[in-house]
């Protein structure tokens, strides 16, 4: 049960978190506001992560893969806008595909290289965007019904996601005539929505992602506090129980994953757009550890908590890795202030927030009981 | 054909000689330990300083990896692991965390490259370790190539897993540690410290990682993010084979090895690798407690 205490403290938390983030634009300059619309993307990241792991119980080591998928299929269809790609004879084809292509071979996307007619009807932005939703979240729910379903949990839902994740990178990059393997897709061209061009340096596209970023936050909060969020937390808290009480626990294990998936991919969609390119690197390992990294340091069992972890871890390294020396020393204290958080922080600033925010209520503190395993 | 197979043998051998810490470790304290690669790196450059410094060539630096690593796994246990017992997922990020800080510290040169102190062999640079000349040149057998360096390493292991085999099967200490592996609780009611078993291992199995990098350093370049691939593989191989089952480790990286193998012939690495990723997912799919394992969960 929630007190009165917190659930104020959490309603202030939330606000002042959105009008920070609606009243950046008055304080930085293009550069940081293009920068800050990258972080607030990995802030939806931690959003995914504090779903899945947080809520659901499912550490997933391969979120990079739901975000992968959203960024190349939004590059893809990005790639087709961009200037470089439009050919003498005024026909869209990627420039890595002309320069890969074998002599003599159709300039035409139907045929100049095997499986290039899958880019086809990316010419299409509305399309590509679509796909962008739609992919990583059909995805995240045919690897969802399979695991859940097969009851396998825990520390295997870790190694098969993050084994699926390395096997799509090596098969990303092997496809490198459609996928431009290891340099990725470069060279985009802008967002354009009803004649509207978003330049990746303007206002307008920091207010696309930002609002983006609070509706999934808000939307989430939501859903996590619905009938369905509780059974959920109740299958994380046991899985055995919620069965025996006649949930069909699968079921919600397979919703969420799913959110966590779409969130994902959007959030890979509008780092595309924020960024102007797509690369292998959304798959490395490093990246989905990265995630859950950020969600830890912020807090695992809170939405805001993880999303806010990750917008402060980056706007640090940013800073940091201004000079090549620090950027180093910055990657050794990374590994320590996680040492740190997993040993004296288990439920991260979030927890230390709630537990000075008691310590100052005149309550004495009756210590939240809902720490995790 | 025999090629091919000693190809699929000698990959396989590397991922045993991984995979035997990852799985002694993880079967009896229930740790990810994803700072096991690295430990194979500290080993790996243990062997190039050695090399470097002490004049000591590549076998007799296997002790001394053996060593160093054990003695930093013991210290890695100590300050981290001891309080993370049976919270497997925080342990899978503090060791992540572990893995960064020592890949650093390699980097960074102990922190010394700040002060414009710099030591050779250490750093961001790739460093190499040289085969002993005996174990250098192509031995032919007819139609069929022998790397000598790549037998030794197969050797080797096999008698790596040989003494894991009677340290677990013939020894005082093993039917302590088999105990805990099926009942951590009861084995702690019977009187079996399983704090001090619990570190006794995880240092074996960092020492067998250090020894496994050693051995590493003679078959490729030793770089400081080495590490973040063995670390996979071996817990790939774990995985597939069962959680605290030594037979079930043995053949899963047989297996895995020989699935590599092949399809690295027959097609190319990059099918190899997918191939292998793609087994390890039906296998955890089809039995999720591995192929071989006791515990009937």
């Amino acid at each position: 049960m929630m007190r009165s205490n917190d659930r104020r403290l959490e309603i202030l938390a939330y606000g002042s978190f959105i009008i920070a983030v609606l009243v950046i634009p008055l304080l930085a300059d293009v550069f940081w506001l293009n920068r800050i619309a990258k972080y607030l993307v990995f802030g939806m990241l931690g959003v995914a992560v504090a779903l899945s792991w947080g809520y659901a119980g499912v550490l997933n080591l391969g979120q990079g893969l739901f975000f992968g998928m959203g960024a190349y299929m939004m590059a893809m269809s990005l790639k087709l806008q961009s200037p470089a790609s439009v050919q003498p004879d005024g026909a869209l084809l990627p420039d890595f595909m002309v320069w890969n292509a074998a002599p003599g071979a159709s300039q035409h996307l139907c045929c100049i290289s095997p499986g290039s007619w899958l880019w086809i009807p990316f010419q299409s932005q509305g399309f590509g965007i679509a796909m962008a939703l739609m992919l990583p979240m059909l995805c995240s729910f045919l690897l969802g019904s399979s695991i859940f379903r097969l009851r396998i949990s825990g520390v295997f839902v870790s190694i098969i996601t993050l084994a699926l994740v390395l096997l799509a990178r090596l098969l990303l990059i092997d496809a490198q005539p459609l996928t431009n393997g290891f340099n990725g897709l470069t060279d985009l061209g802008w967002l354009t929505i009803g004649g509207y061009e978003f330049d990746p340096y303007a206002v307008a596209t920091y207010y696309l992602v930002a609002v983006a970023v609070i509706v999934v936050l808000l939307a989430t909060r939501f859903l996590v506090a619905t009938r369905a969020g509780l059974i959920l937390q109740a299958t994380r808290d046991d899985a055995n129980r919620a069965r025996y009480l006649g949930f069909n626990v699968a079921a919600y294990q397979v919703f969420f994953f799913s959110v966590s998936g779409l969130i994902a991919g959007m959030a890979g969609m509008l780092y595309v757009i924020a960024s102007e390119f797509a690369s292998p690197t959304f798959l490395d390992l490093s990246f989905s550890i990265s995630m859950v990294i950020w969600a830890a340091v912020g807090g695992r069992n809170s939405l805001l908590g993880a999303c806010i972890g990750a917008i402060l871890i980056n706007v640090i390294e940013a800073t940091a890795s201004e000079s090549p020396m620090l950027s180093e020393a910055w990657k050794a204290i990374i590994g320590l202030i996680f040492i740190l958080v997993v040993l004296y922080l288990p439920r991260g600033l979030t927890g230390l927030a709630r537990d000075i925010a008691a310590r100052l209520g005149e309550r004495p503190a009756t210590s939240p009981k809902e720490q995790t395993q | 054909m025999a090629d091919i197979l000693f190809i699929g043998l000698s990959l396989g051998s590397i991922l045993l000689l991984i995979a035997l810490g990852l799985s002694i470790i993880y079967g009896t304290m229930g740790v990810i330990n994803m700072a096991h690669g690295e430990l194979a790196m500290i080993g790996a450059y243990t062997a190039v300083l050695a090399g470097k410094y002490l004049g000591i060539g590549l076998i007799g630096s296997i002790p001394l990896g053996f060593l160093v690593a054990a003695v930093l796994g013991l210290v890695i246990e100590r300050l981290v692991i001891r309080r993370l017992y049976r919270r497997i997922m925080d342990t899978l990020l503090a060791t992540w965390g572990i893995a960064i800080l020592l890949q650093q510290a390699i980097r960074l040169q102990f922190g010394l490259s700040f002060f414009g102190i710099n030591i050779d062999g250490l750093g961001p640079g790739l460093q190499s370790v040289s085969v002993p000349a005996f174990l250098r040149d192509p031995v032919r057998l007819g139609d069929f190539v022998l790397q000598p360096y790549r037998s030794f390493i197969i050797v080797m292991t096999l008698i790596l897993t040989g003494v894991t085999w009677l340290l677990l099967y013939r020894s005082a200490w093993g039917i302590q540690i088999r105990a805990i592996m099926r009942n951590p609780e009861m084995a702690a009611a019977c009187g079996i410290d399983v704090r001090r078993v619990g570190a006794l291992i995880f240092a074996f199995g960092s020492g067998l990682a250090g020894v496994a990098g050693v051995l590493l350093a003679g078959l490729k370049t030793v770089s400081p993010d080495m590490g973040a691939s063995l670390v996979v593989d071996g817990f790939l191989v774990v995985v597939v084979g069962g959680v605290g089952s030594l037979v079930g480790t043995l053949i899963s990286a047989g297996l895995l090895g020989q699935i590599s193998g092949i399809f690295a012939s027959v097609f190319n690495d990059i099918a190899a690798r997918a191939v292998v990723l793609a087994v390890v997912i039906a296998v955890i799919m089809w039995r999720p407690s591995g192929l071989f394992n006791f515990k009937g969960r």
